[in-house]
Formats: structure tokens, sequence, C-alpha cells
């Protein structure tokens, strides 16, 4: 027989640790879309906007400043592996553009993610304009490669 | 009241009536179409221009226009045809005015109306010659057999007839007008943005009855395969989306490969690439009317 106290117990330990669980997965999403945020826009777009102008022509070659862009990048994109949970799909507070794609399709994620890391490791590679400029347009199909199938427009 | 069955034939029969008359096809004859001399060059930029590879690529050949690669939409999955001129499987048999039929009135070459996830109603706007340059290269290209499965669609049949009804409210006919007031280059991107770009088709909301509503022309709206919302494609300078027309015409001709990241999602990223293979003049012509979007 389970007493009362006891079922209540039982009970109140149960809503604990379902609030619990509910607070810390509504808060590791926000977390997670935040994370991805500036992984995109300070990790990502730091790399564009020093890479962007130099295989314009627009700025000379500068291996210093590419190479603070990507250490950056790595710095704020290192825990990309953790922000990618069923739990993230969606935010409280944060809008994300993350499509269900990603969840329904996690190797076809994984390969399009995988695609663009390959072509950044070869863009980290070159040493001079000329290698640079021949390695760079990969590093923006795989962007779009990704953000094809799995983002949602931007408005 | 003595005789309700009896009293309501009439209305039936009217109403079935009305229903088949309002639903009949009503193609153009061989008399309909001009005498033509056809462009192959101009065939292909239109092809470009209506992304046409987008849906009628192959699922193992994508630079290839013979269909079947699996097109999801609301009402079911369709296989979007063969468009190479292959005798069986093709559009060999088809005559110009079959085509025509096709692109501009939304009729089968088989009869019947065709579903407008083919976008007729934005062909519909498109210059004959045109239409029928894009018939020329299409001829142009190797035979390919390949035999498309049929669309799995429920109640295709009376999807098909209905969509006659749906045609008097989701297509206008009227043919794509220069306006005077503007300069030439402002026309040709107004055109190809209306006519054979069919941008209308994702960035117009949809009305009530699935017709794309005019009266909020290019603001956006849901995404047809329900990734998200389409974006307005006004005031793009104005809401820094752009810098200025130089800065969208970049945009078409590298997408994100520059980062330009409005340019990958919800399809946005096929156009993107369709469009990069225009010549320049066009692309800065359909950047002048999209800027002149306010």
């Amino acid at each position: 027989m389970i007493s009362k106290l006891q079922f209540g117990l039982m009970a109140g330990v149960l809503a604990l640790s379902l609030g619990a669980g509910m607070a810390f997965a509504a808060m590791s999403a926000d977390e997670a879309i935040v994370a991805r945020k500036a992984c995109m826009k300070l990790g990502h777009g730091g790399v564009f906007g020093v890479a962007v102008p130099i295989f314009k022509g627009d700025k000379p070659f500068d291996a210093a400043a590419l190479k603070a862009a990507f250490e950056n990048e790595d710095k704020v994109c290192a825990d990309w592996s953790k922000w990618w949970g069923p739990e993230t799909k969606q935010g409280s507070a944060e809008q994300t553009h993350a499509l269900p794609a990603i969840w329904e399709d996690p190797k076809g994620f994984d390969a399009a993610a995988n695609a663009w890391y390959a072509a950044d490791q070869a863009l980290r590679k070159t040493t001079d304009l000329a290698s640079f400029k021949a390695a760079f347009p990969a590093d923006g199909a795989g962007c779009k490669g990704c953000h094809e199938k799995f983002r949602a427009p931007l408005q | 009241m003595r005789r309700p069955i009896q009293a309501l034939i009439l209305p039936v029969v009217l109403g079935l009536g009305f229903f088949w008359v309002g639903t009949e096809t009503r193609p153009l004859t061989a008399a309909d179409v001009p005498a033509h001399q056809a462009d192959l060059e101009n065939g292909k930029l239109i092809f470009n221009v209506g992304g046409c590879i987008s849906c009628h690529a192959s699922p193992d050949a994508t630079e290839v226009p013979a269909g079947g690669k699996p097109l999801k939409t609301p009402i079911g999955v369709l296989y979007p045809p063969n468009l190479t001129p292959d005798p069986e499987t093709g559009l060999g048999p088809w005559s110009d005015i079959d085509f025509v039929n096709a692109m501009q009135k939304g009729i089968r070459r088989a009869g019947g109306h065709l579903i407008p996830a083919f976008p007729y109603t934005s062909y519909a706007k498109m210059k004959v010659d045109d239409v029928l340059d894009v018939k020329a290269y299409l001829a142009s290209l190797a035979p390919v057999k390949n035999a498309t499965p049929p669309h799995q669609v429920i109640g295709l049949l009376i999807v098909r007839r209905g969509l006659g009804l749906w045609k008097w409210i989701g297509l206008d006919e009227t043919k794509w007008v220069a306006d005077p007031s503007q300069s030439e280059s402002w026309n040709r991107g107004s055109y190809l943005v209306n006519g054979p770009g069919h941008c209308n088709e994702c960035h117009t909301p949809r009305n009530l009855f699935m017709g794309s509503d005019f009266t909020r022309k290019f603001m956006g709206g849901p995404h047809p395969e329900g990734k998200g919302k389409v974006p307005s494609l006004r005031g793009l300078v104005e809401r820094q989306r752009y810098k200025d027309q130089a800065d969208l015409v970049s945009a078409f001709q590298n997408g994100e490969t520059l980062g330009y990241e409005h340019m990958s999602s919800g399809g946005m990223g096929e156009v993107q690439s369709n469009l990069a293979k225009l010549p320049e003049a066009d692309i800065s012509a359909i950047a002048e009317y999209l800027l002149s979007l306010k």
C-alpha cells in the first residue's frame, strides 16, 4: 500500500522533475539557438567580412587578418555538435530559421555541413591571392548547400 | 413540396450543366499562333529566366529537363514531365500550338487542365514569340527517353476538371504591357519578372481561392512547400537588404558565394543559380525593376 504521504511525495518529485526538465529543455533550446546565431553571424560572417573584399579585389590578400577570422570562427563555433538536439527545433524566446528537415534528414544535414567544412579547411590552407581566389567560391557554395535545404528564408 | 425529388432535378441538372460548361477547356487553334522564326539563343535565355530545369530535372541528371523529379505540393506529389524531344516520353510529337496552349492557357495536349504548380498563370503574360523560342530550344536538345510516373493526387480527374472553374478566378490571360513612362530596361525587367520569371507565384501571397492576390503584389507570404515564409520584394534597399542596383545584380550573379545570405533558402538558391546564367544586362534590368517596388 502506498500511503497518502508517499503518494504526495512521489507526485511532488515527479512534478518537480518534469518542471525542471521542461525548464532545462527550454533554456537549452534558446541557448543553442543563440549560440548557432553567434556562430553564423560572428564566426562565418566574420570570415566573410574579411574574405569577400579580398576576393573582389577591394583589399589586398591579408593572411594575418584571415587567420584571425578563422580562429574566431573556430572559437564561436566550437560547440557546434551540441546545438542540434531535437529539443532545439524551436526556442521559447529565440526565433530560429532552422527547418524541421534538419531532424527529418540528419544524414543529409551532416553531409551538407561536412561539405562546407571540407571547403573551409581547404580555404584555410591557401597562402596567396591566387590560391585563395580559387578556393573561396566552394566555401560560399558550402553555405548555400546547407541553407537551401535546411534553413527557412530570411525576411 | 409534394414532390421534393422532382423539384431538385432542374437545379441539379442546371448546376451540372454550368459546371460542365464552366470547366471546359478553350484551347487556341493553329490560326492563333503567328508565323515565327525560331531564335534558339533567346529560347535558352527564357528557359533560364523561367528556371524550367529546377522542376523539370530528372532524378539522376540535374542539367537535363527529362522530368520525373518528385515535386511535393499541398495537393500531392507531382512528377513534372519530360521536356526533351523524345518521341514517346517527351515533347517530340508536340506542335507549336500544343506548347502555347500548355504554357499560356494551362491546357494539356491530351485535353483537360494542367495543375497550376506549372506556373502558366505567369507564362500567360508572355510574348508568344518567347514561348515559341522556348519550344524551339527544347526541340534542339538531345532526346532522353524517360517516362515520368503519374501524379499522386487524390481525385486527380475531378481536380483537373474543377480547375476549369478555378481558372475563371486564378488565371488572368491579359498579356504583359510596357509602361511608356518607364525606361526600356525597367520594362525589360518588369516583363522578365512578371512573365517568364514567374516571381509572383511565390512572392505574391494567395487569396482564399489560391489565386495570386495582386492587391498585395510582391509582399511575400507563406512558403508554398511549408518552408517558413517567402520574403517581400518591396523596399529591398529601404529595408537595407541590398545597397543599390549593382549590389542586387552581384547578389543574383554570385548568391551566397559572396555571402548574399538571402539568396539561398526556400528554393531561391536554385532560382539564383538559374538567373546567374543570364546576360548581365537582363540581370540588371530585373534588379532595376525590383528596386522600383517600394
